[in-house]
């Protein structure tokens, strides 16, 4: 069972989110893998400066929908996707998105820490370089700044010309949020970023989430309960393919609405 | 016993036996070919035989023995031998280098042991090596400087030869200096005013006054080149005042100016360490310098350049070649059937016969491209070929093709190794498919491309088949180097080591002098197949070790 009383209390009112404090829109999100269908109809609000998590038994889609939010399911052929879903009120899905210029405004750390094979520095640098950016300090700046954000500069600050495989693997997945957080986006999607490392690195990571949101907006697919518990504002559950129930973190543990959130939560299945 | 079947020992076995096989097997040629060629080089004892033939007129030979062999009593009988009665069924005879090719009927003699009667090791003997008909053997009388014997004593003889013989090296280091220097280029000079005289005619631009200025400056060089002309005689004959007077096997004096003698040298009266020396010193030789008396004496340098030359052409030529196509099938081409028969016939290339792409290299490269090439660019040199004939940029780009197969497959094993969170990190990040593909995806498959350049480099050195057709020659008087404008020369023909045993060894008019040859260019080629794949492989650990990939 899940102890509940160290939950996140300060969830937004999803009912009431205005314009102007909703992240992104998700309106009608059909998605399918050749015939198959993996999403249905998805739709919800995800709150600026709040980390919102994605919950639910292994293939139930949490991923997919989180990897439509920057458009990374278009690498998958066969896929594909109707609906929308509004950045800004502007729909990513649309012909006119540069899809590179999106992804810099979304930007997403994976389940396995993936660092280039390169140093630490240009690992951090990477998004910059490739926006044209060479002058060396605007790049210092920068990395220092992101690699204080990810919670990793006094470990590396000595070694930033190393090889960055050489870091563990918390160090690594931090190290990519570094990475992610340098080209400063908008939105940082997780996807189960601490399900690859062991308990230690996961708190540190668990806690840096904590600070990210006060600069960015979180999403998060977790496997994890009690750490959607611990780290989200909003939690959306998900089943089959379709959002179940999509509430503040604390009413969805404590008062769940639906059975199958309930028997999930408790243990039931998943 | 069927437990031990079952047991899987007798599977190790079998498993362990082919690996010890093959291995036994690349061990053993390297060894034969590398004991041949390398012992070749060994200053080797030379003797004095005496000999005493079945009618009783006695003889003396001087030489090396070369080789030697056991044959069958009867099987001699049969050849017409007689006065074998009295000795065993089985004889040994000998194979012996004389030398002194000039002066004997055959410079490699079989003698019987029967007619041997005394054998010694002759000392003081001096073997010298000399630019035409071979080694010479003989006992040093005197010295002759212009018409004048020297007077010195006979212990003096060998100081004074070493000097002299230097002197007369440093002339005709003069005279090869001269040639290939400044003689060379005033010869190139002179065509290209040639050409560009043409070139003029032939765009009807050639004026009174042009014909003026091009006579003016071609008569100039050919002042110059009299000038040369006369400084190079002079060196010859420089070169050839003092000579040397040599008491041969038969007693006879021989007078032989130094201009033609390279080295000489007295294996007998060598310890160990001066051998080694030697040796060294041969091998030095035989791998710097040039071939001479067709092919069958001096060194292969040309062959070696050759060789090496056109494998890092073809390498520069494959690798980009290779690796874009191999990026197109893998990143940007449909998973279709069309990519898939793409593939399979790209693999099924490396099966043609090199043969083949040997032809296709004639007809295509040679005649057409080159054929077009010089319609198009070298209208002035025309009837007589530029491009148009076959060269050493042919001969790369047909072993280009002929290893494209090998390049594009493992590149393309090499790109699909990478894992895809790489890639979905860097798209993630906001970079295009092609930002991510040079900044990420090719220099982690940079270790697969240059396990692709080692096999391709392997593959192409060893290659000699198509080489005869589109520019291997038996002697090129000129390397594709050199330091006449514009210094690289892709349109001339090139020698290549692989073509140099097969010219060696079967189109030599002295089959016994170009054995010991055969085999140290086939040691020299293996060594230089070699010194490329682990110059390749020593990169691609390095490159390796620098885009380790992720470890989990």
């Amino acid at each position: 069972m899940i102890d509940f009383s160290n939950i996140n209390p300060k969830g937004a009112d999803l009912s009431e989110l205005t314009a102007e404090n909703t992240a992104l829109e998700i309106k009608n999100l059909d998605l399918f893998y050749g015939d198959k269908q993996a999403l249905h109809n998805v739709s919800m609000k995800i709150p600026k400066g709040k980390v919102t998590a994605f919950i639910g038994p292994s293939g139930c889609g949490k991923s997919t929908l989180l990897r439509c939010i920057n458009r990374m399911n278009d690498l998958v052929e066969i896929c594909r996707v109707d609906g929308n879903i509004e950045l800004q009120g502007i729909n990513i899905y649309d012909k006119s998105v540069d899809v590179a210029s999106l992804r810099r405004r979304i930007g997403m750390v994976f389940q396995r820490p993936n660092p280039f094979p390169k140093s630490i520095y240009e690992n951090v640098v990477y998004g910059l370089r490739l926006q044209g950016i060479n002058d060396r300090r605007t790049l210092d700046e920068a990395c220092e700044t992101s690699l204080r954000g990810a919670a990793l500069w006094n470990e590396v600050k000595d070694r930033l010309h190393d090889n960055a495989f050489g870091l563990s693997g918390g160090q690594q997945q931090r190290l990519v949020i570094a990475r992610a957080i340098a080209i400063g986006p908008e939105v940082l999607l997780l996807d189960e970023p601490t399900s690859a490392l062991d308990p230690i690195s996961t708190l540190t990571i668990e806690e840096l989430i904590t600070e990210l949101k006060k600069k960015f907006t979180v999403v998060i697919v977790t496997h994890n309960m009690q750490q959607a518990a611990r780290v989200s504002d909003q939690t959306a559950f998900m089943y089959m393919g379709k959002l179940i129930e999509y509430s503040d973190t604390n009413t969805l543990f404590t008062s769940p609405k639906q059975k199958q959130t309930e028997d999930y939560i408790t243990g039931r299945y998943g | 016993m069927g437990k031990w079947f079952k047991s899987g020992t007798p599977w190790i076995w079998m498993t362990g036996g082919a690996v010890s096989l093959s291995l036994i097997a690349v061990i053993g040629l390297f060894l034969l070919i590398g004991w041949r060629g390398l012992s070749f080089f060994w200053p080797a004892t030379v003797y004095e035989f005496s000999m005493q033939n079945e009618q009783g007129q006695q003889s003396v030979l001087i030489g090396e023995i070369y080789d030697q062999e056991h044959v069958l009593k009867q099987q001699l009988i049969d050849g017409g031998v007689t006065g074998l009665e009295d000795y065993p069924e089985s004889l040994e005879r000998f194979l012996i280098k004389t030398g002194n090719r000039e002066y004997v009927d055959l410079d490699f003699q079989w003698i019987l042991e029967t007619i041997i009667k005394g054998k010694k090791v002759a000392h003081d003997v001096v073997v010298f090596e000399r630019t035409k008909n071979g080694n010479f053997y003989g006992y040093i009388d005197s010295i002759i400087e212009g018409e004048n014997k020297l007077n010195i004593t006979k212990s003096d003889l060998l100081n004074e030869l070493n000097g002299r013989l230097a002197r007369a090296l440093e002339f005709r280091d003069k005279e090869h200096g001269l040639l290939t220097g400044d003689i060379g280029r005033i010869n190139n000079d002179l065509d290209r005013i040639r050409l560009k005289q043409r070139k003029l005619e032939l765009d009807g631009e050639l004026t009174e006054q042009k014909i003026t200025e091009f006579k003016a400056s071609s008569d100039a060089l050919r002042a110059e080149y009299l000038g040369l002309e006369n400084e190079l005689f002079g060196y010859r004959d420089q070169a050839k005042r003092d000579s040397v007077v040599v008491k041969d096997m038969t007693g006879r004096l021989v007078t032989m100016p130094l201009s033609y003698i390279l080295d000489f040298y007295q294996p007998n009266d060598m310890n160990f360490m001066q051998k080694v020396g030697h040796w060294f010193h041969q091998v030095y030789k035989f791998v710097s310098s040039d071939p001479r008396e067709a092919n069958t004496e001096g060194g292969v340098f040309p062959a070696i350049f050759g060789t090496v030359f056109m494998v890092m052409l073809m390498a520069v030529i494959v690798t980009p070649f290779g690796v874009v196509a191999a990026i197109y099938l893998h990143e940007y081409a449909g998973k279709n059937n069309i990519t898939k028969f793409i593939r399979i016939a790209v693999i099924n290339l490396s099966g043609v016969p090199s043969i083949v792409y040997g032809v296709f290299g004639l007809g295509f490269f040679v005649y057409i491209l080159g054929g077009s090439i010089d319609q198009l660019l070298y209208p002035e040199a025309l009837p007589s070929p530029t491009f148009g004939s076959p060269g050493v940029l042919w001969s790369a780009l047909t072993l280009a093709i002929l290893t494209l197969p090998v390049v594009i497959v493992s590149t393309e094993e090499g790109l699909s190794r990478i894992p895809s969170t790489l890639r979905e990190g860097s798209l993630a990040l906001g970079a295009t498919k092609s930002e991510t593909l040079w900044r990420i995806v090719i220099p982690m498959a940079s270790p697969a491309i240059m396990t692709g350049l080692i096999l391709a480099v392997a593959r192409a050195a060893g290659e000699v088949a198509p080489l005869m057709l589109v520019g291997v020659v038996k002697i090129a008087p000129t390397l594709p180097v050199d330091g006449n404008f514009p210094f690289l020369h892709l349109d001339r023909k090139f020698m290549h080591l692989g073509f140099h045993i097969y010219d060696v060894g079967f189109q030599s008019p002295n089959v016994e002098a170009a054995r010991p040859l055969v085999y140290a260019t086939s040691f020299l080629l293996v060594t230089v197949i070699i010194g490329l794949n682990l110059a390749a492989i020593a990169i691609r650990n390095n490159l390796r070790e620098k885009y380790r990939a992720l470890e989990h």
